[in-house]
């Protein structure tokens, strides 16, 4: 029954004890690592054969359609066939491309994507790495993605793709900003940037705290992975497939990859900062239900995410950098300095707490307000009557 | 209802307008004035801006044996206006030149083109009089009468060869590229070498580059959009320069859908091209066919029952709400939604498209009107299932798109200010429909022009004095609330009777001698058809007024100084069917 509990744990510890009896103690680290890495690295591809189904079901819903429901019971197999197509596609390498350019950015951007699953926290002790600047890690991985995507862009040699590769370096690098401020909100709440340590903190979970850094958060991750309505660097109806539009085969395919798995990443990332992680009901006693939560969670946002993919129309290039600009940098700027100064007042954390989240409010309201004049003059400005 | 084309002319000597530009008109003949050419650009500049004649409707060409002959429509749209036709001869069929009346009606450009392309007349300082619809290699001009295609048989259907010995015979069945092909005088297929395209420079951007990536030396880049490009709604190519993400100059480039349907039509009995106008803007056949039917009957002096009348209206209205579905909900793929709005637009269609097919036996190729009435009569039940939907299944989905799209914050944000057409140069090029009314003018044929029983039914002209995409969004659901009102009154009102004149239906058609025009307000703009008959069982010129392909002639003007992205929405917003543009 223990061993239940806390199964994930200790089916590690049983098997680390196994491999122990006949290694000596370098080869079972060597062993251990290559383990917990190949489960890391396998990350990718489980969220994208599960995510594209889900997201094919849920955007048919959304549309007054089934989804797929030919292949296996209702069409989960749908992804599998995906995959074997993808995979005995022709490779194309246009004329001109700069090959070896265009032969790399995949690899990257699919290390990158499988990269930032070292540190997140999928239970008590259940970790890749629970490195002690894990927040500062996941913005310089996330970075990794730019280059692949700028890379890719440039060597195709493509106009549409040159178009993705501008969009790509003015979106992907404003939209960072606003993110590197939310997640410094709650490293500065949490005291630490170490993953582990951000989820134990979370006695009630941080987006409820600041919800305007989570709100920031989200929108960032939308725009980073570059889905609707921030997916202007794939923008099908303007620049057909933007940056990856002359790929094929597996290398499309590990674009493909990287997408999904970014946005099971930046949802479980999500979770891990804003949602209380692995925490819920219960996680203290039985410890094995920490990855069940956290999973739970993380479908959740994912779930959102696809919910504006299907509702929502696109932003134009200078609407989406002028807000990331113009609101959501001063917003999480506003945030970031009302969470210290805060955290430096005389009272007992739950009254700075409540401050604090009576702050994210008032940050939230003025910054909606701000921009509902600013869209009124726009109009007025362009002799536009009201809607 | 009083025939629009036959002008009060005077019978004694003074010619129309002589007084102000004198010997412009050499004759008024009860089809229109004819014109001298050198004085055409002087009395058109007049017509405009003295009579009120702002609207260039339509521009076409007749090849008559001793000469061709240009023709002309003006409306006037600031000021409602009668029909006012213009017809310039030109004798000389080698080299016939008149002057292009582009720098008077800049909506002249993409006709003019297509006559040139089609009938060889040349038109005298336009800026890019090149080939339109057919490819840049082609020889000859198709719609002049000597012109023989390759596979030539007769002049008219039907083709005595496919009926030996009163059989029908298959075409597929013979092998055509056998022995009956003929090459236009003086081509060799082996010493045919495809010539060079030579494209208007675009703002300084030589368009002839060919991606190989040596023309990205400057600063501006061109990109081809489309022809295959999953917003160009078909095969459409848009050759767009740009600076970063900025439209600098736009050139719409067409005909790859084309499928020769005039000349098709020329070849064709009447009857016979009703099918084929279905076929043209593939959305909204029921109205194509009504514009048909309307034009030949005008000719033939048929009135159609008052039963059938209704029923055509019903038709025309459900069609419109079709359209306008569609045009909004794929507005909204363009503008990244994917797929949500066009498919909630799709799924009010497909209850539409039942009702079609009930009536008609075909969901999206009706072929339903004929020549004085409808093909068949509404089978029972088929009026409570349209009332079901008019009364209560479509109110209801217009509220979910109100809720769902005209309040989107992202949507106002992309749709307002973009692609602002003024009113005067809404006019001036020529725009129709949905379009012209977006740009704040109130221009509608049905209360214009009443045709059919238009005249009988209470409704407002929808009309948004914005002129941006936001407005053609507006003026489009508008329009389909419009349609309801107009619907409620139809279903009541419709009566019993005969849906086709009294006598036998007749297959081949007598139609005397005369030439009609005849404009409905479509969907997508005023859909006209032109109808030249010699009195023989096919009509002797065809010519169809695609409210769309004449639509594309502000495109450039639109779109400049926006970005690409705005570019596709405004394409979008003009809502062309590609079988309509390229005929």
């Amino acid at each position: 029954m223990d061993f239940i509990r806390d199964f994930f744990v200790n089916l590690a510890n049983a098997w680390t004890t196994w491999i122990s009896g006949g290694l000596p103690p370098w080869a079972v680290t060597v062993v251990n690592y290559l383990v917990v890495g190949i489960i890391l690295v396998l990350m990718p591809v489980i969220a994208t054969l599960t995510l594209t189904w889900m997201e094919r079901k849920v955007i048919g819903r959304i549309q007054n359609r089934i989804g797929p429901n030919r292949v296996g019971p209702w069409g989960i197999f749908q992804a599998i066939a995906d995959a074997v197509k993808m995979l005995i596609k022709e490779d194309i390498i246009p004329d001109n491309a700069d090959r070896p350019v265009f032969n790399l950015a995949p690899i990257l951007i699919a290390a990158a994507a499988a990269l930032l699953w070292a540190v997140i926290p999928f239970g008590r002790g259940m970790i890749g790495q629970d490195l002690n600047i894990g927040a500062l890690y996941l913005i310089a991985i996330g970075s990794i993605s730019t280059v692949a995507v700028l890379m890719a862009g440039w060597s195709s040699n493509n106009k549409f793709a040159l178009v993705g590769a501008f969009r790509v370096v003015a979106q992907l690098l404003s939209y960072e900003v606003p993110m590197v401020l939310s997640i410094a909100a709650v490293v500065l709440l949490a005291g630490s940037m170490k993953m582990g340590q951000i989820v134990e903190g979370q006695v009630v979970p941080f987006g409820l705290v600041l919800p305007l850094a989570l709100i920031i958060y989200l929108l960032a991750a939308i725009a980073e992975t570059g889905r609707a309505p921030f997916d202007l660097l794939e923008a099908d109806s303007e620049i057909v497939a933007g940056y990856f539009i002359e790929y094929s085969g597996l290398k499309f395919g590990w674009f493909y990859i990287a997408e999904y798995s970014n946005l099971m990443a930046v949802s479980a990332i999500a979770t891990t900062l804003f949602l209380g992680g692995w925490r819920g009901p219960g996680v203290a006693a039985v410890p094995a239900l920490g990855p069940f939560y956290f999973a739970a969670k993380t479908l959740v946002v994912i779930f959102v995410l696809m919910w504006i993919r299907g509702t929502w129309p696109r932003f134009r290039i200078d609407q989406m950098l002028a807000f990331a600009w113009k609101a959501l940098v001063p917003a999480s700027l506003a945030n970031l300095l009302w969470i210290a100064v805060m955290l430096k007042l005389p009272v007992p954390p739950g009254v700075q707490w409540a401050l604090m989240l009576a702050g994210n409010i008032g940050i939230l309201a003025v910054t909606l307000g701000l921009l509902g004049q600013a869209a009124q003059r726009h109009a007025e400005r362009q002799g536009l009557v009201g809607a | 209802m009083a025939d629009p084309t036959i002008l009060t002319t005077a019978a004694d000597s003074t010619l129309p307008f002589d007084d102000a530009v004198s010997g412009a008109v050499l004759e008024a003949t009860p089809n229109g004035l004819v014109v001298a050419a050198d004085k055409l650009l002087e009395l058109a500049t007049y017509l405009r801006d003295q009579q009120g004649y702002d609207y260039l409707s339509m521009v076409t060409s007749v090849d008559w044996p001793p000469y061709f002959e240009v023709v002309y429509y003006l409306y006037g749209v600031a000021k409602p206006k009668d029909l006012l036709v213009l017809k310039v001869r030109l004798p000389d069929k080698v080299n016939s030149v008149v002057p292009s009346l582009i720098s008077i009606w800049p909506g002249a450009d993409l006709q003019e083109r297509e006559v040139y392309d089609m009938m060889g007349i040349r038109f005298a300082g336009h800026p890019n009089l090149r080939r339109i619809l057919l490819w840049d290699g082609f020889q000859g001009w198709p719609l002049r009468k000597d012109y023989k295609e390759s596979y030539y048989e007769e002049d008219t259907k039907p083709f005595k060869s496919r009926h030996p010995d009163g059989k029908h015979l298959w075409a597929e069945d013979r092998v055509p590229w056998k022995d009956n092909i003929t090459y236009p005088v003086a081509w060799d297929p082996d010493l045919f070498t495809q010539p060079t395209v030579q494209y208007r420079k675009i703002m300084g951007v030589d368009a002839g580059g060919n991606g190989d990536g040596k023309d990205l030396k400057t600063e501006r880049v061109l990109i081809n959009m489309g022809p295959q490009h999953p917003s160009t709604h078909g095969v459409f190519r848009m050759v767009v320069a740009v600076e970063g993400e900025q439209v600098v100059g736009l050139e719409p480039e067409i005909g790859y859908l084309h499928r020769c349907h005039e000349k098709i039509g020329e070849r064709n009995t009447y009857i016979m091209n009703i099918p084929f106008t279905d076929r043209l803007d593939y959305i909204t056949s029921m109205s194509n066919n009504l514009g048909y039917v309307l034009a030949v009957e005008k000719l033939m002096g048929l009135e159609a029952p008052e039963r059938a009348d209704y029923i055509r209206v019903i038709m025309a209205e459900f069609t419109r709400i079709i359209s306008h579905f569609i045009a909004v909900g794929f507005l909204f793929n363009d503008l990244g939604a994917y797929f949500t709005p066009a498919l909630y637009g799709l799924r009010e269609r497909e209850l539409i498209l039942d009702l079609f097919e009930a009536a008609a036996g075909s969901r999206m190729m009706c072929n339903y009107m004929r020549f004085g009435g409808v093909f068949a009569d509404l089978p029972a039940g088929w009026v409570e299932r349209a009332r079901d939907l008019v009364w209560n299944r479509l109110p209801r989905v217009m509220e979910q798109f109100e809720d769902l799209l005209a309040g989107n914050e992202i949507f106002l944000a992309r749709a307002r200010g973009v692609g602002h057409l003024s009113a005067a140069e809404a006019i001036a090029y020529s725009m129709a429909g949905p379009m012209l009314r977006a740009s704040g003018v109130p221009y509608d044929i049905r209360k214009v022009q009443p045709y059919s029983i238009y005249d009988r039914f209470e409704f407002d002209v929808c009309c948004r004095p914005e002129g941006d995409v936001w407005a053609r969004f507006r003026v489009r659901m508008d329009e389909i609330y419009q349609s309801l009102r107009i619907l409620k009154q139809a279903l009541d009102g419709l009566p019993e009777g005969p849906i086709m004149p009294p006598g036998k239906r007749q297959y081949q058609i007598r139609v005397p001698a005369g030439e009609a025009y005849s404009r409905i307000e479509g969907p997508k703009g005023e859909l006209g058809f032109y109808v030249v008959s010699d009195g023989k069982p096919n009509p002797y010129r065809y010519h169809v007024r695609a409210p769309t392909f004449i639509n594309l002639t502000s495109l450039e003007k639109m779109c400049v100084g926006h970005k690409i992205a705005d570019s596709v929405v405004i394409l979008g917003a003009i809502d062309i069917v590609l079988g309509e543009v390229d005929r």
